[in-house]
Protein backbone atom coordinates (compact mmCIF):
# COMPACT_ATOMS: atom_id res chain seq x y z
CA UNK A 1 0.00 0.00 0.00
CA UNK A 2 1.21 3.49 -1.09
CA UNK A 3 2.11 5.93 1.89
CA UNK A 4 -1.06 8.15 1.18
CA UNK A 5 -3.63 5.18 1.10
CA UNK A 6 -1.52 4.10 4.49
CA UNK A 7 -2.82 8.03 5.95
CA UNK A 8 -6.44 7.43 4.34
CA UNK A 9 -6.80 3.90 6.55
CA UNK A 10 -5.24 5.24 9.10
CA UNK A 11 -7.64 8.39 9.11
CA UNK A 12 -10.87 5.87 8.59
CA UNK A 13 -9.47 3.84 11.34
CA UNK A 14 -9.41 7.31 13.72
CA UNK A 15 -13.02 7.72 12.81
CA UNK A 16 -14.48 5.08 12.45
CA UNK A 17 -13.17 3.71 16.35
CA UNK A 18 -15.44 6.70 18.00
CA UNK A 19 -18.18 5.97 15.74
CA UNK A 20 -18.44 2.43 16.51
CA UNK A 21 -18.16 3.14 20.24
CA UNK A 22 -20.95 5.40 20.35
CA UNK A 23 -23.30 2.89 18.51
CA UNK A 24 -22.18 0.56 20.94
CA UNK A 25 -23.42 3.01 23.66
CA UNK A 26 -26.56 3.86 22.18
CA UNK A 27 -27.06 -0.22 21.16
CA UNK A 28 -26.00 -1.05 25.18
CA UNK A 29 -28.20 1.40 26.48
CA UNK A 30 -31.73 0.29 24.35
CA UNK A 31 -30.33 -3.76 25.68
CA UNK A 32 -30.12 -1.99 29.41
CA UNK A 33 -33.69 -0.64 28.94
CA UNK A 34 -35.34 -4.03 28.16
CA UNK A 35 -33.44 -5.83 30.97
CA UNK A 36 -33.02 -3.34 33.80
CA UNK A 37 -36.53 -3.92 34.72
CA UNK A 38 -36.17 -7.47 34.69
CA UNK A 39 -32.81 -7.21 36.86
CA UNK A 40 -34.51 -5.12 38.99
CA UNK A 41 -37.26 -7.23 39.85
CA UNK A 42 -35.06 -9.86 41.14
CA UNK A 43 -32.77 -9.97 43.95
CA UNK A 44 -29.90 -11.98 44.21
CA UNK A 45 -27.03 -12.74 46.80
CA UNK A 46 -25.65 -15.75 45.14
CA UNK A 47 -23.58 -16.74 47.58
CA UNK A 48 -25.33 -16.79 51.66
CA UNK A 49 -22.74 -18.88 53.54
CA UNK A 50 -20.57 -16.72 55.13
CA UNK A 51 -17.97 -19.92 55.50
CA UNK A 52 -18.14 -20.86 52.32
CA UNK A 53 -17.23 -17.21 51.23
CA UNK A 54 -14.62 -16.74 54.09
CA UNK A 55 -12.86 -19.85 52.05
CA UNK A 56 -13.48 -18.74 48.24
CA UNK A 57 -11.76 -15.17 49.62
CA UNK A 58 -8.47 -17.11 49.89
CA UNK A 59 -7.02 -14.83 52.60
CA UNK A 60 -8.52 -11.47 51.52
CA UNK A 61 -11.42 -11.61 52.96
CA UNK A 62 -10.98 -8.46 54.63
CA UNK A 63 -10.89 -6.67 51.38
CA UNK A 64 -14.05 -8.81 50.56
CA UNK A 65 -15.80 -7.65 53.77
CA UNK A 66 -15.25 -4.13 53.04
CA UNK A 67 -16.68 -4.96 49.58
CA UNK A 68 -20.08 -6.82 51.38
CA UNK A 69 -20.59 -3.80 53.50
CA UNK A 70 -20.40 -1.57 51.00
CA UNK A 71 -22.78 -3.68 48.97
CA UNK A 72 -24.91 -3.71 52.59
CA UNK A 73 -24.76 0.16 52.77
CA UNK A 74 -25.84 0.56 48.79
CA UNK A 75 -28.29 -2.26 49.44
CA UNK A 76 -29.81 -0.12 52.16
CA UNK A 77 -29.51 3.02 50.54
CA UNK A 78 -30.96 2.29 47.18
CA UNK A 79 -34.25 0.40 48.64
CA UNK A 80 -34.90 3.53 50.66
CA UNK A 81 -36.72 5.06 48.18
CA UNK A 82 -39.13 2.28 47.37
CA UNK A 83 -42.29 2.36 48.52
CA UNK A 84 -43.64 -1.06 51.44
CA UNK A 85 -39.78 -1.14 51.46
CA UNK A 86 -38.38 -4.59 52.33
CA UNK A 87 -34.92 -5.59 52.90
CA UNK A 88 -34.69 -9.32 52.49
CA UNK A 89 -30.80 -9.39 51.79
CA UNK A 90 -30.12 -6.62 54.30
CA UNK A 91 -29.47 -9.76 57.34
CA UNK A 92 -27.43 -11.87 54.91
CA UNK A 93 -24.79 -8.73 53.74
CA UNK A 94 -24.48 -7.90 57.64
CA UNK A 95 -23.74 -11.40 58.33
CA UNK A 96 -21.12 -12.36 55.20
CA UNK A 97 -19.63 -8.94 56.30
CA UNK A 98 -19.08 -9.32 59.55
CA UNK A 99 -17.67 -13.06 59.54
CA UNK A 100 -15.53 -11.98 56.66
CA UNK A 101 -14.30 -9.77 58.76
CA UNK A 102 -15.53 -10.01 62.63
CA UNK A 103 -13.82 -6.67 63.56
CA UNK A 104 -15.51 -4.74 60.89
CA UNK A 105 -17.50 -2.31 63.46
CA UNK A 106 -19.27 0.24 60.88
CA UNK A 107 -21.23 -2.63 59.79
CA UNK A 108 -22.42 -3.55 63.33
CA UNK A 109 -22.91 -0.28 64.59
CA UNK A 110 -24.83 1.44 61.12
CA UNK A 111 -26.11 -1.94 60.27
CA UNK A 112 -27.78 -2.04 63.49
CA UNK A 113 -29.22 0.91 63.00
CA UNK A 114 -30.45 -0.36 59.49
CA UNK A 115 -31.63 -3.79 60.85
CA UNK A 116 -33.90 -2.04 63.98
CA UNK A 117 -35.57 0.91 62.58
CA UNK A 118 -39.22 0.48 61.97
CA UNK A 119 -39.74 3.54 59.41
CA UNK A 120 -36.52 3.68 57.25
CA UNK A 121 -34.92 0.33 58.01
CA UNK A 122 -36.41 -3.51 58.13
CA UNK A 123 -37.76 -3.32 61.49
CA UNK A 124 -35.89 -6.28 63.07
CA UNK A 125 -34.52 -5.02 66.39
CA UNK A 126 -33.94 -8.70 67.23
CA UNK A 127 -31.34 -9.11 64.43
CA UNK A 128 -29.56 -6.36 65.14
CA UNK A 129 -29.26 -7.19 69.06
CA UNK A 130 -28.00 -10.32 67.67
CA UNK A 131 -25.39 -8.38 65.47
CA UNK A 132 -24.70 -6.53 68.13
CA UNK A 133 -24.00 -9.04 70.21
CA UNK A 134 -21.99 -10.89 68.08
CA UNK A 135 -19.93 -7.44 67.60
CA UNK A 136 -19.34 -7.63 71.26
CA UNK A 137 -18.36 -11.01 71.58
CA UNK A 138 -15.57 -10.81 68.47
CA UNK A 139 -14.58 -6.81 70.21
CA UNK A 140 -14.08 -7.20 73.86
CA UNK A 141 -14.21 -3.96 75.76
CA UNK A 142 -15.33 -1.89 72.93
CA UNK A 143 -17.73 0.27 74.86
CA UNK A 144 -19.58 1.51 71.80
CA UNK A 145 -20.59 -1.90 70.65
CA UNK A 146 -22.62 -1.84 73.96
CA UNK A 147 -23.84 1.32 74.14
CA UNK A 148 -25.41 0.59 70.75
CA UNK A 149 -26.64 -2.87 72.53
CA UNK A 150 -28.01 -0.64 75.50
CA UNK A 151 -30.04 1.75 73.01
CA UNK A 152 -31.37 -0.97 70.85
CA UNK A 153 -32.98 -2.89 73.99
CA UNK A 154 -34.18 0.60 75.13
CA UNK A 155 -35.99 2.18 72.39
CA UNK A 156 -36.59 -0.69 70.06
CA UNK A 157 -37.34 -3.24 72.78
CA UNK A 158 -38.45 -1.15 75.57
CA UNK A 159 -36.26 -3.72 77.54
CA UNK A 160 -35.20 -1.38 80.45
CA UNK A 161 -33.59 -4.20 82.78
CA UNK A 162 -31.57 -5.64 79.76
CA UNK A 163 -30.88 -1.91 78.21
CA UNK A 164 -29.39 -0.79 81.70
CA UNK A 165 -27.37 -4.31 81.64
CA UNK A 166 -26.52 -3.37 78.32
CA UNK A 167 -24.91 0.26 79.36
CA UNK A 168 -23.36 -1.02 82.49
CA UNK A 169 -21.23 -3.74 80.58
CA UNK A 170 -19.99 -0.88 78.48
CA UNK A 171 -18.83 1.35 81.70
CA UNK A 172 -17.13 -1.33 82.88
CA UNK A 173 -15.24 -2.09 79.74
CA UNK A 174 -11.44 -0.27 80.34
CA UNK A 175 -12.18 2.58 78.29
CA UNK A 176 -15.92 2.74 78.81
CA UNK A 177 -17.18 6.60 79.97
CA UNK A 178 -18.93 7.51 83.19
CA UNK A 179 -22.02 8.26 81.05
CA UNK A 180 -22.70 4.84 81.03
CA UNK A 181 -23.06 3.93 84.62
CA UNK A 182 -25.04 7.04 85.12
CA UNK A 183 -27.76 6.27 82.11
CA UNK A 184 -27.43 2.65 83.93
CA UNK A 185 -28.66 3.75 86.67
CA UNK A 186 -31.01 6.16 85.55
CA UNK A 187 -32.64 3.12 83.07
CA UNK A 188 -33.17 1.48 86.21
CA UNK A 189 -35.27 4.10 88.31
CA UNK A 190 -37.27 6.04 85.27
CA UNK A 191 -37.48 3.11 82.15
CA UNK A 192 -38.75 4.78 79.50
CA UNK A 193 -39.44 8.32 80.64
CA UNK A 194 -39.30 11.27 78.10
CA UNK A 195 -35.96 12.42 79.62
CA UNK A 196 -34.12 9.34 79.63
CA UNK A 197 -35.33 8.85 75.40
CA UNK A 198 -33.64 12.64 74.99
CA UNK A 199 -30.41 11.18 76.77
CA UNK A 200 -30.19 8.31 74.43
CA UNK A 201 -31.01 10.04 71.42
CA UNK A 202 -28.61 13.02 72.39
CA UNK A 203 -25.94 10.39 72.97
CA UNK A 204 -26.50 9.01 69.86
CA UNK A 205 -26.68 12.21 68.06
CA UNK A 206 -23.40 13.62 70.01
CA UNK A 207 -20.86 9.74 68.82
CA UNK A 208 -22.03 9.56 65.35
CA UNK A 209 -20.85 11.36 62.34
CA UNK A 210 -22.53 9.67 59.69
CA UNK A 211 -25.28 12.34 58.50
CA UNK A 212 -27.57 10.07 58.06
CA UNK A 213 -28.17 8.82 61.67
CA UNK A 214 -27.25 12.26 62.72
CA UNK A 215 -30.39 13.25 60.81
CA UNK A 216 -32.79 10.62 62.07
CA UNK A 217 -31.36 11.53 65.60
CA UNK A 218 -32.33 15.07 65.15
CA UNK A 219 -35.52 14.38 63.87
CA UNK A 220 -36.46 11.46 67.15
CA UNK A 221 -35.11 14.42 69.53
CA UNK A 222 -37.56 17.24 67.78
CA UNK A 223 -40.07 14.73 67.80
CA UNK A 224 -39.14 13.98 71.40
CA UNK A 225 -39.47 17.65 71.96
CA UNK A 226 -42.89 18.25 70.80
CA UNK A 227 -44.10 15.34 72.92
CA UNK A 228 -42.91 16.92 75.68
CA UNK A 229 -44.08 19.98 74.94
CA UNK A 230 -48.07 18.58 73.89
CA UNK A 231 -47.87 17.07 77.56
CA UNK A 232 -47.36 20.13 79.21
CA UNK A 233 -49.64 22.20 76.80
CA UNK A 234 -52.48 19.76 77.48
CA UNK A 235 -51.81 19.71 81.48
CA UNK A 236 -52.46 23.99 80.93
CA UNK A 237 -55.54 23.11 78.99
CA UNK A 238 -56.63 20.97 82.09
CA UNK A 239 -56.00 23.43 84.05
CA UNK A 240 -57.59 25.91 82.23
CA UNK A 241 -61.07 23.65 82.45
CA UNK A 242 -60.67 23.29 85.89
CA UNK A 243 -60.75 26.94 86.50
CA UNK A 244 -63.46 27.91 84.00
CA UNK A 245 -65.47 24.87 83.68
CA UNK A 246 -64.59 24.12 79.37
CA UNK A 247 -61.65 23.51 77.79
CA UNK A 248 -60.34 26.89 76.42
CA UNK A 249 -61.00 27.73 72.77
CA UNK A 250 -58.11 29.36 71.47
CA UNK A 251 -54.38 29.52 72.61
CA UNK A 252 -55.34 33.63 73.36
CA UNK A 253 -57.53 32.85 75.97
CA UNK A 254 -55.09 30.57 77.45
CA UNK A 255 -52.68 33.52 77.48
CA UNK A 256 -55.17 35.80 78.85
CA UNK A 257 -55.70 33.15 81.69
CA UNK A 258 -51.80 33.40 82.21
CA UNK A 259 -51.52 30.24 81.39
CA UNK A 260 -49.35 30.76 78.47
CA UNK A 261 -46.72 33.08 77.59
CA UNK A 262 -46.42 34.02 73.62
CA UNK A 263 -47.47 31.34 71.45
CA UNK A 264 -45.82 27.98 72.00
CA UNK A 265 -44.31 26.55 68.85
CA UNK A 266 -42.62 23.19 67.91
CA UNK A 267 -38.82 22.91 67.29
CA UNK A 268 -39.74 23.51 63.26
CA UNK A 269 -41.21 27.12 64.43
CA UNK A 270 -45.00 25.84 63.48
CA UNK A 271 -47.71 26.76 66.45
CA UNK A 272 -48.97 24.24 67.79
CA UNK A 273 -52.82 23.22 67.36
CA UNK A 274 -55.50 23.40 70.20
CA UNK A 275 -58.11 20.96 69.18
CA UNK A 276 -62.21 21.04 70.61
CA UNK A 277 -60.98 18.38 73.39
CA UNK A 278 -58.40 20.24 75.16
CA UNK A 279 -55.57 18.59 73.41
CA UNK A 280 -52.84 20.38 71.48
CA UNK A 281 -51.49 18.59 68.00
CA UNK A 282 -48.85 19.47 66.08
CA UNK A 283 -49.28 21.54 63.00
CA UNK A 284 -50.46 19.85 59.74
CA UNK A 285 -47.82 21.72 57.95
CA UNK A 286 -44.72 20.93 60.43
CA UNK A 287 -42.04 18.25 59.49
CA UNK A 288 -41.97 17.32 63.32
CA UNK A 289 -42.83 13.42 63.85
CA UNK A 290 -44.00 12.33 67.73
CA UNK A 291 -41.88 9.12 67.97
CA UNK A 292 -44.39 5.85 67.44
CA UNK A 293 -43.84 3.00 69.85
CA UNK A 294 -42.66 0.25 68.10
CA UNK A 295 -46.22 -1.72 66.81
CA UNK A 296 -44.62 -4.99 65.44
CA UNK A 297 -43.19 -7.31 67.57
CA UNK A 298 -39.90 -9.10 66.50
CA UNK A 299 -40.51 -11.77 64.16
CA UNK A 300 -37.84 -14.73 65.16
CA UNK A 301 -34.54 -14.92 64.72
CA UNK A 302 -33.74 -15.52 60.89
CA UNK A 303 -31.21 -18.78 60.01
CA UNK B 1 31.35 -17.22 46.69
CA UNK B 2 31.91 -15.63 43.29
CA UNK B 3 30.16 -11.94 42.36
CA UNK B 4 28.25 -13.73 39.26
CA UNK B 5 25.04 -14.41 40.87
CA UNK B 6 24.96 -10.42 41.67
CA UNK B 7 25.77 -9.39 38.22
CA UNK B 8 22.73 -11.91 37.37
CA UNK B 9 20.44 -10.75 40.06
CA UNK B 10 21.10 -7.05 38.33
CA UNK B 11 20.44 -8.29 34.50
CA UNK B 12 17.14 -10.05 35.74
CA UNK B 13 16.24 -6.76 37.67
CA UNK B 14 16.98 -5.04 34.20
CA UNK B 15 15.55 -7.30 31.98
CA UNK B 16 12.33 -7.20 34.13
CA UNK B 17 12.54 -3.28 33.61
CA UNK B 18 13.04 -3.84 29.98
CA UNK B 19 10.01 -5.84 30.11
CA UNK B 20 7.91 -2.76 31.61
CA UNK B 21 7.06 -5.54 34.44
CA UNK B 22 6.68 -1.97 36.94
CA UNK B 23 3.53 -0.49 34.17
CA UNK B 24 2.05 -2.31 37.00
CA UNK B 25 2.22 0.45 39.19
CA UNK B 26 0.22 3.01 37.10
CA UNK B 27 -2.38 0.66 37.27
CA UNK B 28 -2.22 0.38 40.98
CA UNK B 29 -1.66 3.78 41.54
CA UNK B 30 -5.14 4.80 39.54
CA UNK B 31 -6.60 1.95 41.65
CA UNK B 32 -5.52 3.59 45.15
CA UNK B 33 -6.85 6.96 43.77
CA UNK B 34 -9.93 5.95 42.43
CA UNK B 35 -10.59 4.29 45.94
CA UNK B 36 -9.69 7.05 48.01
CA UNK B 37 -12.20 9.18 46.12
CA UNK B 38 -14.86 6.54 45.76
CA UNK B 39 -15.05 4.87 49.14
CA UNK B 40 -16.16 8.16 51.36
CA UNK B 41 -19.24 8.64 49.18
CA UNK B 42 -20.55 5.05 48.48
CA UNK B 43 -19.58 3.45 51.95
CA UNK B 44 -19.64 4.24 55.80
CA UNK B 45 -17.17 4.06 58.31
CA UNK B 46 -14.57 2.24 56.38
CA UNK B 47 -12.66 5.00 54.23
CA UNK B 48 -9.20 4.78 56.03
CA UNK B 49 -10.01 0.61 56.43
CA UNK B 50 -10.96 0.25 52.45
CA UNK B 51 -7.66 2.03 51.25
CA UNK B 52 -5.49 -0.33 54.19
CA UNK B 53 -7.09 -3.67 53.25
CA UNK B 54 -7.45 -2.84 49.22
CA UNK B 55 -3.47 -1.08 49.04
CA UNK B 56 -2.19 -4.58 51.15
CA UNK B 57 -4.37 -6.96 48.93
CA UNK B 58 -3.54 -5.22 45.68
CA UNK B 59 0.41 -5.44 46.30
CA UNK B 60 0.03 -9.06 47.47
CA UNK B 61 -2.03 -10.02 44.33
CA UNK B 62 0.10 -7.52 41.62
CA UNK B 63 3.23 -9.17 43.93
CA UNK B 64 1.82 -13.10 43.68
CA UNK B 65 1.52 -12.42 39.77
CA UNK B 66 4.75 -11.19 38.78
CA UNK B 67 6.39 -14.18 41.19
CA UNK B 68 4.21 -16.67 39.94
CA UNK B 69 4.33 -15.94 35.76
CA UNK B 70 8.22 -14.18 35.51
CA UNK B 71 9.28 -16.81 38.30
CA UNK B 72 8.36 -19.94 35.91
CA UNK B 73 10.06 -18.25 33.11
CA UNK B 74 13.06 -17.51 34.96
CA UNK B 75 15.15 -20.88 33.71
CA UNK B 76 12.52 -21.50 31.28
CA UNK B 77 13.09 -18.61 28.73
CA UNK B 78 16.83 -18.50 28.82
CA UNK B 79 16.71 -22.22 27.84
CA UNK B 80 14.15 -21.46 25.11
CA UNK B 81 16.06 -18.21 24.11
CA UNK B 82 19.86 -19.88 24.08
CA UNK B 83 21.08 -17.58 26.33
CA UNK B 84 21.39 -19.86 29.04
CA UNK B 85 24.28 -21.65 26.79
CA UNK B 86 26.69 -18.55 26.41
CA UNK B 87 26.49 -17.68 30.35
CA UNK B 88 27.06 -20.88 31.10
CA UNK B 89 30.29 -20.94 29.38
CA UNK B 90 31.32 -18.36 31.44
CA UNK B 91 32.65 -18.68 34.87
CA UNK B 92 29.48 -19.36 36.21
CA UNK B 93 27.89 -22.55 38.67
CA UNK B 94 24.24 -23.58 37.58
CA UNK B 95 23.39 -23.11 41.20
CA UNK B 96 25.24 -19.31 41.09
CA UNK B 97 22.51 -19.02 38.12
CA UNK B 98 20.11 -19.71 39.95
CA UNK B 99 20.28 -17.97 43.12
CA UNK B 100 21.13 -14.81 40.76
CA UNK B 101 18.13 -15.68 38.84
CA UNK B 102 16.04 -15.53 42.09
CA UNK B 103 17.65 -12.58 44.16
CA UNK B 104 17.15 -10.68 40.68
CA UNK B 105 13.60 -11.40 40.69
CA UNK B 106 13.85 -10.76 44.67
CA UNK B 107 15.05 -7.27 44.21
CA UNK B 108 11.97 -6.18 40.87
CA UNK B 109 9.48 -7.73 43.34
CA UNK B 110 11.04 -5.59 46.43
CA UNK B 111 11.33 -2.26 44.38
CA UNK B 112 7.69 -2.88 43.13
CA UNK B 113 6.71 -3.13 46.74
CA UNK B 114 8.64 0.09 47.75
CA UNK B 115 6.72 1.73 45.09
CA UNK B 116 3.60 0.38 46.34
CA UNK B 117 3.84 1.35 50.03
CA UNK B 118 4.51 4.84 49.17
CA UNK B 119 1.25 4.52 47.04
CA UNK B 120 -0.74 3.57 49.56
CA UNK B 121 0.86 6.11 52.38
CA UNK B 122 0.05 8.73 50.03
CA UNK B 123 -3.70 7.37 49.45
CA UNK B 124 -4.05 7.03 53.46
CA UNK B 125 -3.15 10.73 53.82
CA UNK B 126 -5.09 11.57 51.17
CA UNK B 127 -7.96 10.41 53.50
CA UNK B 128 -6.86 12.78 56.07
CA UNK B 129 -5.56 10.31 58.51
CA UNK B 130 -2.37 11.32 60.52
CA UNK B 131 0.05 8.45 60.70
CA UNK B 132 0.16 6.85 64.02
CA UNK B 133 2.34 4.49 66.03
CA UNK B 134 -0.02 1.43 64.94
CA UNK B 135 1.04 1.49 61.31
CA UNK B 136 3.78 -0.02 62.15
CA UNK B 137 1.36 -3.04 61.59
CA UNK B 138 1.06 -2.01 57.80
CA UNK B 139 4.88 -2.23 57.47
CA UNK B 140 5.05 -5.59 58.73
CA UNK B 141 2.16 -6.97 56.73
CA UNK B 142 3.87 -5.48 53.65
CA UNK B 143 7.05 -7.50 54.74
CA UNK B 144 5.19 -10.58 55.50
CA UNK B 145 3.47 -10.31 51.74
CA UNK B 146 7.22 -10.15 50.83
CA UNK B 147 8.18 -13.10 52.69
CA UNK B 148 5.36 -15.00 51.13
CA UNK B 149 6.49 -13.24 47.42
CA UNK B 150 9.76 -15.24 48.03
CA UNK B 151 8.37 -18.07 49.15
CA UNK B 152 6.19 -18.12 46.20
CA UNK B 153 9.14 -17.57 43.36
CA UNK B 154 11.15 -20.06 45.03
CA UNK B 155 8.48 -22.27 44.44
CA UNK B 156 8.51 -21.23 40.56
CA UNK B 157 11.84 -21.50 40.26
CA UNK B 158 11.61 -25.05 41.62
CA UNK B 159 9.10 -26.17 39.45
CA UNK B 160 10.87 -24.46 36.24
CA UNK B 161 13.89 -26.13 36.59
CA UNK B 162 11.90 -29.41 35.08
CA UNK B 163 8.64 -28.21 34.14
CA UNK B 164 7.08 -26.10 31.23
CA UNK B 165 5.82 -22.50 32.33
CA UNK B 166 2.28 -23.79 32.09
CA UNK B 167 2.59 -26.32 34.13
CA UNK B 168 5.25 -24.38 36.36
CA UNK B 169 2.27 -21.78 36.53
CA UNK B 170 -0.40 -24.65 37.60
CA UNK B 171 2.03 -26.63 40.07
CA UNK B 172 2.57 -23.45 41.74
CA UNK B 173 -0.71 -21.87 42.13
CA UNK B 174 -2.36 -25.02 43.32
CA UNK B 175 0.92 -25.38 46.53
CA UNK B 176 -0.17 -21.50 46.96
CA UNK B 177 -3.93 -22.62 47.48
CA UNK B 178 -3.18 -25.85 49.03
CA UNK B 179 -0.75 -23.95 51.43
CA UNK B 180 -3.47 -21.52 52.88
CA UNK B 181 -5.53 -24.36 53.42
CA UNK B 182 -3.11 -26.32 55.10
CA UNK B 183 -4.70 -25.81 58.76
CA UNK B 184 -8.14 -26.69 57.17
CA UNK B 185 -6.62 -29.85 55.83
CA UNK B 186 -5.10 -30.71 58.90
CA UNK B 187 -8.42 -29.94 60.84
CA UNK B 188 -10.27 -32.45 58.06
CA UNK B 189 -8.06 -35.16 58.79
CA UNK B 190 -8.18 -34.45 62.42
CA UNK B 191 -12.39 -35.13 61.93
CA UNK B 192 -12.12 -38.41 60.19
CA UNK B 193 -12.13 -41.92 62.32
CA UNK B 194 -9.00 -43.19 59.66
CA UNK B 195 -5.66 -42.88 61.33
CA UNK B 196 -4.21 -43.26 57.40
CA UNK B 197 -6.09 -39.65 56.60
CA UNK B 198 -4.92 -38.23 60.00
CA UNK B 199 -1.46 -39.38 59.65
CA UNK B 200 -1.71 -38.21 55.22
CA UNK B 201 -3.61 -34.70 56.55
CA UNK B 202 -0.60 -33.84 59.30
CA UNK B 203 2.46 -34.83 57.10
CA UNK B 204 0.52 -32.63 54.09
CA UNK B 205 0.23 -29.69 57.01
CA UNK B 206 3.95 -29.74 57.46
CA UNK B 207 5.03 -30.58 53.96
CA UNK B 208 3.13 -27.80 52.01
CA UNK B 209 4.22 -23.63 53.27
CA UNK B 210 1.44 -22.48 55.56
CA UNK B 211 0.75 -19.53 53.53
CA UNK B 212 -1.73 -18.20 56.06
CA UNK B 213 0.54 -17.64 58.51
CA UNK B 214 1.64 -14.45 56.45
CA UNK B 215 -1.62 -13.24 55.78
CA UNK B 216 -1.51 -10.03 58.50
CA UNK B 217 -3.62 -7.68 55.94
CA UNK B 218 -6.82 -7.75 58.58
CA UNK B 219 -5.17 -7.02 61.46
CA UNK B 220 -3.14 -3.88 60.28
CA UNK B 221 -6.09 -2.59 58.61
CA UNK B 222 -7.58 -2.35 61.91
CA UNK B 223 -4.44 -1.24 63.59
CA UNK B 224 -4.13 -3.63 66.26
CA UNK B 225 -0.24 -5.20 66.95
CA UNK B 226 1.47 -7.95 65.60
CA UNK B 227 3.39 -10.08 68.04
CA UNK B 228 7.61 -9.50 67.42
CA UNK B 229 7.79 -13.63 67.86
CA UNK B 230 5.25 -14.02 65.04
CA UNK B 231 8.12 -11.80 62.86
CA UNK B 232 11.19 -14.23 63.13
CA UNK B 233 9.11 -16.94 63.43
CA UNK B 234 7.99 -15.98 60.24
CA UNK B 235 11.06 -14.67 58.93
CA UNK B 236 13.06 -18.09 59.51
CA UNK B 237 10.36 -19.84 58.49
CA UNK B 238 10.50 -18.07 54.89
CA UNK B 239 13.89 -18.59 54.67
CA UNK B 240 14.67 -21.92 55.63
CA UNK B 241 11.85 -22.86 53.21
CA UNK B 242 13.32 -20.88 50.51
CA UNK B 243 16.47 -22.21 51.29
CA UNK B 244 15.27 -25.85 50.93
CA UNK B 245 14.30 -25.46 47.53
CA UNK B 246 16.72 -23.28 46.14
CA UNK B 247 18.79 -26.24 47.22
CA UNK B 248 16.72 -28.55 45.74
CA UNK B 249 16.57 -26.46 42.80
CA UNK B 250 20.13 -26.18 42.41
CA UNK B 251 20.45 -30.04 42.71
CA UNK B 252 17.75 -30.78 39.81
CA UNK B 253 19.51 -27.99 37.86
CA UNK B 254 22.53 -29.68 37.95
CA UNK B 255 21.49 -32.42 36.71
CA UNK B 256 19.83 -31.21 34.22
CA UNK B 257 20.82 -32.28 30.48
CA UNK B 258 20.51 -29.10 28.62
CA UNK B 259 21.84 -30.82 25.02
Amino acid sequence: MSNAGQKRSLWLALAAIPLLFAALFFLQARIDARTRTEAQAKEELLLRSPAAIEKMSLGYNSLLADIYWTRAVQYYGGKLADENVHFPLLWPLLDISTTLDPKLLAAYHFGAMFLSEPRVGANRPDLAVKLIKRGIAANPGNWRLDADLGFLYYWYLRDYGDAAAAYLAGSNTPQGPAWMKFMAARLDQKGGSLETSRMIWTQVYESNSDPKIRKLALNTLKGLKAEQDERELDTAASEYRQRFGHYPASVAEMRGAALLHGVPVDPDGYPYVLGPDGQFELNPHSSVAIPQEPKTPPRPAAK
Amino acid sequence: MSAMPGVVAINTFREAVRDRVLYNLVFFALLMIGAAIIVGQISIGIERLVIVNLGLTAISIFGLVMAIFIGVGLVYKEIEKRTLYSLLSKPIRRWEFLVGKYAGLILTLVINTAFMTAGLAVALFYVGRPFVRSDASILIAIYFILLALALVTAIALFFSCFSSPMLSTLFTLAIYVTGLFAADIRDFGALTHSSFIKTATSVLYYLVPNFHDFNSIAVAAHGESIPFALVWQNTLYALMYIALLLVASSAIFSRRNLK
